[in-house]
């Protein structure tokens, strides 16, 4: 479904701090796939998720999307086909709408922003049918504005967002990360629950190694900007956190830490 | 003056003004974007309205012409902004520049059909040129009541509602909830699939646009333009829409459009009440930015004793 293919990045071009991420890297992800990527601060998966999605560009390469070639093509456009959920539970909703006009919003994706009704009562049992899926009480504060939700709230409402269209490919960026055990479990079960029910492919990147191994069928751990680790399906069902925990014990010896 | 005099004037005042800030309520409170573009936009609106008028067109066309082309120079504010990728201070000094040169170009040929800008600066409106007053409704108004002229009061608050409503309306409809949505969270805007840029640039026109019907509403209360006409726009129409946001911050039934009316007539009021002091007229710029800073200050006061936004001090 997605190629990533000799892909080269650097920082800070032209300076001394120039550090070159990826060389000639090479990714590849499938229709179905729910790949889990972990790995220590630096070591690019971020960057993977950032060149997916568009915001930004590699210095060489082309990444391909279902035989297309967007490497050119802006984050805007890519968003309607690749959905995104952030670290920051501030990104993923507008603060001074209210759930509802959230939710307007979002169903008018990827139709024209005209000079019609935003908000169309018909849709609302609609939204609270989707919102009672994250047994957060949700579906009763459609008026409230987002801004005066809990951050695990407007993650949900994040994710319901940007699973309510249909996406080809979903990227979660530490999505659980910014909210507290409870909040970031609910996170993580909404979020299997989306995938699975809507057959998506989903890339997500995740500090919680519990649940890289416990959610999706693909993990992958990055180091240096390479794929050090990358295990699919009935190997990866059997990869165990303590696995994973040896591997980044190497790389931090290696390291020097 | 009549107290009932000096009553009429500010609130005319404030409700010409009051659109201005209604423009700012898009551009700065909306999308944060300081607009400095208003001073030229609020002075072309005048000599457009100016020019038709006194070229016999009807003057409620001339007034939708003048919005247009408002609309226009904000466009370009904010496409310099967007895909030149300027700075919002910059964009807004770099086209009411231009416009200083635009506006008297336009005024001179206007009027005398001469490009080099050096025969005719202004317009006035002689006796015989048909406006806002002479067309349409304004006839049906009866021109003075005790001694007000009611019919210039009565014309200015419905130009005031007829914009206020327009903008109710525009935040009611997808596009409008997408520009509120790119003034909070641009990102969310991208991830819809659209550039938030657009909105950018919608909200940059209306402000501009607001700004131009002001201007061309105050030619017609002064019977005539010249190239001054739009200095201190920015402080007054900023100045209307803080204090009207913060002033009935708690108010919660009342829409911001609304408040912003309300503030902007307020704060006509503060300086007629200057002027009744004996402040004199030169004074009239210094003293405004004086009541603007109290109210900053006041502003930002009332946030610190627990209020929820701020609209002003960051």
């Amino acid at each position: 479904m997605l190629q990533l293919n000799n892909i080269c990045t650097s920082f800070n071009k032209g300076t001394i701090d120039e550090m070159e991420l990826f060389k000639q890297f090479n990714f590849e992800v499938k229709k179905g796939e729910f790949i889990s990527i972990v790995g220590s601060n630096g070591s690019g998966k971020t960057t993977l998720l950032n060149l997916i999605c568009g915001t930004m560009s590699p210095d060489s390469g082309s990444i391909i999307f279902k035989g297309d070639d967007i490497t050119k093509m802006s984050e805007h456009r890519r968003a309607k086909f690749i959905g995104r959920v952030f670290q920051d539970p501030k990104l993923g909703t507008c603060s001074n709408l209210t759930v509802l006009e959230n939710f307007a919003l979002a169903d008018n994706k990827n139709k024209t922003f005209g000079l019609t009704g935003a908000v169309s009562k018909k849709r609302i049992d609609y939204y609270r049918e989707k919102l009672s899926h994250c047994n957060m009480g949700l579906e009763d504060r459609l008026n409230t504005p987002v801004g005066s939700l809990s951050g695990g709230q407007r993650q949900a409402i994040a994710l319901v967002i940007s699973g309510m269209t249909e996406v080809d490919m979903l990227i979660l960026d530490e999505h659980t990360a910014a909210l507290d055990p409870k909040s970031s479990e609910t996170i993580m079960e909404i979020t299997d629950k989306l995938v699975k029910e809507n057959d998506m492919t989903a890339v997500m990147v995740t500090h919680n190694l519990r649940f890289a191994t416990q959610y999706g069928n693909r993990l992958v751990m990055m180091h240096n900007g390479e794929a050090i680790m990358d295990k699919k399906a009935e190997e990866k069902e059997q990869t165990k956190v303590e696995d994973i925990l040896h591997l980044f014990n190497e790389i931090s010896i290696e390291c020097g830490n | 003056m009549s107290f009932l005099g000096s009553l009429e004037v500010f609130i005319e005042t404030g409700l010409i003004f009051s659109i201005i800030a209604m423009g700012y309520y898009v551009s700065y409170h909306i999308l944060d974007f300081p607009d400095l573009t208003v001073e030229g936009t609020f002075l072309t609106g005048a000599v457009v309205f100016g020019l038709l008028s006194s070229h016999n067109v009807n003057s409620w066309i001339a007034l939708l012409v003048s919005f247009v082309l408002g609309c226009a120079f904000g466009a370009v504010t904010g496409v310099l902004n967007v895909r030149l990728k300027i700075r919002p201070l910059l964009c807004g000094i770099l086209v009411s520049t231009s416009l200083i040169t635009i506006n008297l170009i336009a005024t001179s040929a206007g009027m005398t059909g001469d490009f080099t800008g050096q025969s005719s600066s202004s317009i006035s409106y002689g006796r015989t040129v048909k406006t806002l007053h002479d067309v349409f409704f304004g006839e049906l108004i009866p021109s003075r009541v005790k001694g007000v002229s009611v019919r210039d009061l009565i014309i200015f608050l419905v130009v005031a509602i007829v914009c206020k409503l327009l903008l109710d309306f525009y935040f009611k409809t997808k596009n409008g909830l997408l520009l509120r949505a790119a003034g909070n969270n641009g990102q969310f805007v991208k991830m819809l699939g659209v550039d938030p840029g657009k909105s950018k640039i919608t909200g940059l026109a209306i402000g501009n646009g607001y700004a131009a019907i002001a201007g061309a509403l105050y030619s017609h209360v002064s019977g005539n333009v010249n190239q001054s006409m739009g200095i201190g726009m920015i402080v007054i129409g900023l100045a209307s829409l803080i204090i009207g946001l913060s002033l009935l911050k708690n108010v919660k039934f009342m829409k911001p459009t609304t408040k912003v009316i309300i503030g902007a007539i307020i704060y006509q009021a503060c300086l007629t009440v200057a002027q009744k002091l004996g402040v004199p007229s030169a004074y009239n710029k210094l003293i405004m930015a004086v009541i603007f800073t109290i109210a900053l200050v006041v502003s930002s006061k009332a946030k610190n004793k627990g209020g929820s936004s701020n609209v002003a001090v960051k």
